[in-house]
């Protein structure tokens, strides 16, 4: 069995269900009035799709950030083995901290890291998608739902003139497609600079700007433009959109949850205070602990240790 | 005769060494780091293959991506360790005779 043929398998339950997806939002807008081989039906199927698929992964993102959350109770273990290791930059050091680090998460159940399944889960799915519209581009029939007027449709929907298969590399010469292709390029960018500025400039803490992974992602940052310039090349406006659509999801999740729950000690839970200050006192309201549960305000923790006095020296300190 | 007849056994290996490399180099950075474990699951994967084969620590790391899930524990999770002198790692990575000799 040659390889491609292996992932083909792999994918044939993956590409049954979007499929499914795609066709029940299609039946879905088509009932509602839309015209079923219009491009603007098609582009909302895809949405659809992203909605789908990104509330799904709602559960995974919430664990993520209750375990954020609770970092704040280990945050002084946590910066004393920053200490230990403060300026260590060789090799074994750098891993030795990471070992302890890891070791202090795994101990007081505070992993603030998601693994790599929810990227992990939705690769097929793009993969999947890719393969959907690349079927549908040679007017093949899809696996499931997806019955031969339906595929064609998809394969000829229509976005402002631009065929929805169509990738700038098998654009030949199609304008409209190349500039299409080229804004969701510079849309896409955009949103993931906003998502990841977000996170680094307002919902960090401190100490958490101080370290080399901070630097690392910041330098990372800059070299997206050139992977999304190559999907915009590579990949048929169809699965543009879905990606497109999908980063907007996650700007929009970011922004409520730095709004709405920001990292303790972060500009952005300053932020927060502040806004809930402002309220109350607008209302009227005198008593400032009216935060709820949900909220954690961060507490000036003093971490230096208060000696202990003498009795004649605490008198002279009075004194003063 | 030894050293060509290493190379080839070994050849497998390395170029699974390889493929890792280029990876952790050219993809694993643009979506950060997200691994609940120490070692991420693509270190541990190039070090079981480096200490185990392909066979053996292609599957060990297949293990080890299925056990890594947001709802792991997460934590320190070493390769099982195997001591033999027969090969020793490059600094680069790869896998090579060990140049005593003996095996």
């Amino acid at each position: 069995m040659d390889i491609l043929s292996f992932f083909g398998t792999l994918l044939w339950p993956i590409k049954w269900v979007i499929e499914a997806i795609l066709v029940a939002f299609h039946t879905l807008l088509t009932s509602v009035g839309l015209d079923p081989a219009a491009g603007i039906t098609w582009v909302l199927s895809i949405v659809g799709l992203v909605l789908v698929v990104r509330a799904a992964l709602i559960p995974i993102f919430v664990r993520q950030i209750k375990s954020q959350r609770r970092m704040l109770e280990v945050a002084p273990q946590l910066k004393k083995i920053q200490d230990k290791y403060k300026g260590k930059k060789d090799q074994f050091s750098r891993e030795a901290m990471s070992r302890e680090t890891m070791e202090l998460y795994r101990k007081t159940g505070t992993n603030p890291l998601s693994s790599c399944l929810p990227l992990l889960l939705q690769m097929p799915i793009f993969f999947g998608l890719f393969s959907v519209l690349n079927d549908a581009q040679h007017s093949k029939v899809g696996v499931g739902l997806l019955n031969e007027q339906l595929s064609s449709q998809f394969a000829n929907a229509e976005i402002l003139g631009a065929p929805l298969r169509l990738a700038i590399s098998t654009a030949d010469g199609n304008a409209t497609v190349i500039i299409i292709a080229a804004v969701m390029v510079v849309l896409m960018t955009a949103s993931q600079f906003i998502t990841q500025l977000q996170i680094m400039s307002k919902n960090q803490s401190a100490e958490m700007k101080a370290s080399p992974m901070y630097r690392q992602q910041r330098i990372l940052l800059y070299l997206l433009p050139l992977v999304f310039a190559f999907s915009g090349f590579t990949f048929p406006l169809g699965v543009m959109t879905y990606w497109l659509v999908s980063n907007f999801w996650t700007m929009g999740q970011q922004f409520l949850v730095i709004r709405n729950m920001p990292t303790p000690g972060s500009e952005a839970a300053l932020a927060r205070e502040a806004r809930l200050a402002k309220r109350n006192q607008r209302k009227g309201i005198v008593e400032e602990d009216k935060t709820g549960g949900t909220v954690v305000v961060e507490e000036p923790k003093n971490v230096q240790r208060q000696q202990p006095l003498s009795k004649n020296r605490a008198k002279k300190q009075n004194k003063k | 005769m030894t050293r060509a007849l290493a190379f080839v056994v070994l050849l497998p290996r390395n170029v699974c060494v390889a493929i890792l490399t280029v990876y952790r180099a050219v993809i694993s950075p643009l979506y950060g780091d997200v691994c609940r474990y120490y070692p991420s699951c693509s270190h541990y994967t190039l070090q079981a293959i480096q200490q185990h084969g392909v066979v053996r620590g292609v599957w060990l790391g297949t293990r080890r991506i299925a056990r890594c899930h947001p709802w792991a524990e997460g934590g320190v999770d070493d390769v099982p360790a195997r001591t033999h002198d027969r090969y020793r790692v490059t600094r680069s990575g790869f896998v090579v005779a060990s140049s005593h000799g003996k095996g």
